[in-house]
């Protein structure tokens, strides 16, 4: 007990005190690595109801640009118009949740797919309000992209993630949600309310997603269709939640880890097409080691202790 | 029986007066929607079979048939011949391919829950559009054929005629397919494993190399389609989830195992597009009409109280 | 009024008449056996009766209120529990959070008191060690937690089906002993469906037949048995 205390005062250091050690470099690489763990954390919430999101680039984009036009035609200041992106977003999710929650499975997951897509095209077409093809553009900087303020602000974020997650796996979602994801019906008939559990969480997870888009838009200051909406913010997330272990709150963080910054070394040894080794990752976890690599360690463990 | 007889007449009834409307006040629509609709069935037809028979949903299916655009794209290039006289040099390719992914991938998901399938797919998607991106770049390529730009005018309107092919492709393909799966040994192995695969195997029918050759056939019909869609359209290594997206669509319009009914909901989806198209400045709408419809299908089949 | 009542319910899938025209009434305190050939209905009355699949026809009341229409957690949270012929006990939850579950949802208790509650349930089900995860129980403390999930719903009205599957005769002569008691200490109105007749006649007050979807007979189980239609079902039907 008092070990693990230990552990988790030394990684909360390390996280606080990052800055005094590391270059500007470094520094933009942790807060690519915290706002991939925040997005990763996020669709594992929602994979332990048994829903298999593919929509995390649609809601990361809709909080982009809901933050950007906040600041542009509200004149509002990063840290409320991320709030307000996350917020809104929540609550279109919802409303969209209400229809797309009653699929389940493969209809429920090319469903999600879609949506990054159509977000993309309303956007796209959008004319002057939304910037049309090229974007908008914030002038002010959140913390004038100062690189150390931005850091702590994608750790932030992360940790509204981590607390929403464990919040997920202490309190009575815990046991609706795996409840739900092991069978249905017997969920039903213990008195969960499976549409409106699914709704709430689906509503979280997105806000969480747009979160971190809308901190995204603040800190490098435009937000276009295509980077906005890249397929790359589902992709990512996936692969490191997989990689990391499913079903809990720090498979996904190690999982961001590690593949955040292999890829930081990959963008510089294969310019085109280095997320080939995402896909790869996801093909073989799914094979070879679903139980990711926390499962992995978890289960040596308890070996090792019988 | 009789409610379905009902919306059969309804169906009939309403594509009649959709077509005599068209015909009168926007015949280009008409003939565009009829030649996206025999590409979009003709992509959608080898995915409803994997998804009739070996039970899963390919989100590897756009990307499959871009791959053999891109192989049949630099084959033809680098030889110097008609993309057609490559087809079937790809087609090949494409077979091994499709039994190389089921041997090494798929069917060691088999027996998996339905998340980890769909998971599985979609990395193979990543996988081939970033090897595509690897080895090509993301550099559009297209290649220019004097053929395909044969057009007809009648009266005052005017249209390519050689988009039409995809539409004499998807009913060769649907014909080929339906006579493979009913008059065929090996079809109807197929449809049986398809419907029962315990019960198939116990009847001595080897199932995995009915599933492997399922998917198989799949990425050759595939591999087929690629040369086509090379002819017309330009290839990025993107290009494909689009296509996996509406074939989906399609499959889940049509409902599982039915493939005649493709053809219709492709005619749907691919007029509906050229109507939206038609109008001027709403070009880059059309790519949210399949969206519609899937949400159209699915509050349709929840109202009715079916599962999906 | 009965704590249940049923009127003229039916239920078809397609052309089959998996549940046709029927008439049932269960009561606080009273155990009553369906049973009938395989594909009688059985397992789609206590669908029906859960929420779980919705009626063609008919309507459904619970002590006095029609809840034809209501969602299956609602009628969990009214009183109305039951379990499944095919087992699905949460593998990646203890066996105390297992039981955890109907409390909270179906009682509104908060997860402290949901533990506590949880824990006494399985002591007093003669469960033990509730920290276990399921795969590590035995068949017998797997269909005890599967009564004990039922029960945490606080139901008034409980199915069972065909809870004794897979026991021996001690383990099922347990199991009822423990249903016996669970009824009769919380006035339980309880529906079982059951193949092994000898249960049937141990357990119950009284029994429905279900043919095709169709009551044909009720009644106590000595007079029942009798019955030439009865006999004919289960003969005719070839099972048993």
């Amino acid at each position: 007990m008092k070990k693990k205390y230990i552990f988790w005062v030394i990684i909360a250091l390390a996280a606080v005190t990052i800055p005094l050690f590391s270059g500007p470099y470094q520094m933009s690489v942790l807060r690519t690595v915290l706002t991939y763990a925040a997005l990763a954390v996020s669709w594992d919430m929602l994979i332990r109801s048994g829903q298999l999101s593919f929509g995390i680039a649609g809601f990361f984009g809709l909080g982009t640009y809901i933050s950007a036009m906040c600041s542009i035609y509200l004149n509002m200041p990063g840290i409320p118009a991320i709030i307000i992106g996350g917020i809104i977003t929540c609550l279109i999710a919802m409303a969209l949740g209400t229809i797309i929650l009653r699929l389940r499975g493969m209809y429920f997951a090319i469903t999600t797919l879609a949506l990054g897509e159509i977000f993309r095209i309303i956007i796209r077409n959008g004319g002057e309000f939304t910037g049309g093809p090229e974007g908008l553009i914030i002038k002010k900087l959140v913390f004038d992209g100062g690189t150390i303020p931005t850091y702590y602000l994608a750790l932030g974020i992360l940790l509204v993630a981590v607390g929403a997650s464990i919040y997920f796996q202490k309190s009575r979602f815990h046991l609706a949600l795996t409840t739900i994801r092991n069978n249905e019906r017997v969920a039903m008939t213990s008195g969960i309310n499976i549409y409106k559990t699914l709704i709430i969480v689906f509503g979280i997870t997105a806000g969480i997603q747009a979160l971190a888009g809308a901190s995204f838009a603040q800190m490098y200051g435009f937000v276009t269709p295509e980077s906005s909406f890249s397929g790359d913010y589902t992709l990512l997330p996936l692969a490191m939640s997989l990689l990391g272990g499913m079903y809990g709150t720090w498979g996904p963080v190690v999982g961001a880890f590690l593949l955040g910054i292999l890829s930081e070394y990959l963008k510089l040894y294969i310019p085109y097409g280095h997320l080939i080794i995402y896909g790869i990752i996801i093909v073989f976890v799914i094979l070879v080691m679903p139980q990711g690599i926390l499962g992995l360690l978890k289960k040596k463990f308890r070996k090792e202790a019988v | 029986m009789d409610s379905r007889k009902k919306a059969l007449l309804a169906i009939i009834a309403a594509v009649a007066v959709v077509t005599v409307i068209l015909l009168l006040w926007k015949p280009t629509v008409l003939i565009f929607g009829v030649q996206r609709a025999g590409l979009y069935a003709a992509v959608a037809l080898p995915m409803a079979l994997i998804l009739g028979i070996v039970h899963i949903v390919n989100l590897a299916h756009g990307e499959m048939m871009i791959l053999s655009a891109y192989i049949t794209y630099a084959v033809a290039r680098a030889l110097g011949v008609d993309p057609f006289l490559v087809m079937i040099p790809t087609a090949a390719v494409m077979f091994i391919v499709g039994a190389i992914l089921y041997r090494v991938t798929i069917k060691h998901a088999i027996e998996a829950p339905e998340l980890n399938q769909l998971i599985l797919t979609f990395g193979l998607a990543m996988v081939i559009s970033q090897g595509i991106n690897m080895v090509a770049t993301s550099q559009p390529r297209k290649l220019s054929l004097d053929y395909v730009t044969a057009s007809l005018t009648i009266g005052d309107i005017s249209f390519g005629v050689y988009d039409f092919i995809f539409v004499a492709l998807a009913l060769v393909m649907l014909l080929g397919l339906t006579f493979f799966l009913k008059k065929t040994t090996m079809g109807k192995a197929a449809l049986a494993v398809g419907v029962n695969p315990r019960g198939a195997a116990i009847v001595g029918i080897n199932v995995h190399k009915t599933y492997m050759l399922v998917f198989a056939a799949s990425a050759a019909m595939l591999g087929i389609l690629g040369t086509f869609f090379l002819t017309k359209m330009s290839l990025f290594p993107t290009a494909g989830g689009a296509f996996t997206m509406k074939s989906f669509c399609l499959v889940a319009m049509a409902g599982i195992g039915n493939l005649p009914t493709i053809l219709l909901a492709a005619l749907a989806l691919g007029v509906a597009e050229a109507f939206i198209g038609s109008f001027a400045g709403m070009g880059s709408w059309t790519h949210i009409v399949f969206f519609a419809m899937i949400i159209a299908v699915i509050l349709g089949r929840s109202f009715r109280g079916k599962s999906l | 009024m009965a704590t249940l009542d049923l009127e003229s319910v039916s239920r078809r899938f397609g052309g089959l008449k998996a549940v046709d025209n029927v008439d049932f009434s269960l009561n606080e305190g009273e155990i009553v056996g369906i049973i009938g050939p395989n594909g009688a209905g059985k397992t789609t009355l206590i669908n029906l009766i859960s929420g779980i699949t919705p009626v063609s026809s008919g309507t459904i009341a619970f002590e006095g209120e029609d809840i034809t229409d209501m969602g299956p957690h609602g009628r969990a949270q009214l009183g109305i529990g039951r379990t499944y012929q095919l087992i699905h006990p949460v593998e990646h939850l203890t066996v105390e959070e297992n039981v955890m579950v109907g409390f909270v949802f179906a009682q509104g208790m908060n997860m402290k008191q949901a533990r506590e509650a949880s824990k006494q349930l399985c002591a007093a089900m003669g469960i033990e060690k509730p920290g276990r995860i399921v795969s590590q129980l035995n068949i017998l403390e797997v269909k005890k937690m599967e009564i004990a999930h039922a029960l945490s719903t606080g139901p008034k009205i409980l199915f069972l089906d065909e809870i004794m599957a897979g026991l021996n005769a001690d383990e099922t002569h347990q199991v009822i002993a423990l249903v016996q008691k669970i009824a009769s200490e919380r006035s339980l109105g309880v529906g079982v469906v059951e193949h092994v007749m000898g249960v049937i006649k141990k357990l119950t007050h009284r029994v429905i037949v279900l043919e095709s979807g169709a009551i044909i007979a009720s009644g106590e189980y000595e007079d029942v048995v009798k019955n030439p239609q009865v006999l004919e079902a289960y003969l005719g039907g070839g099972a048993h």
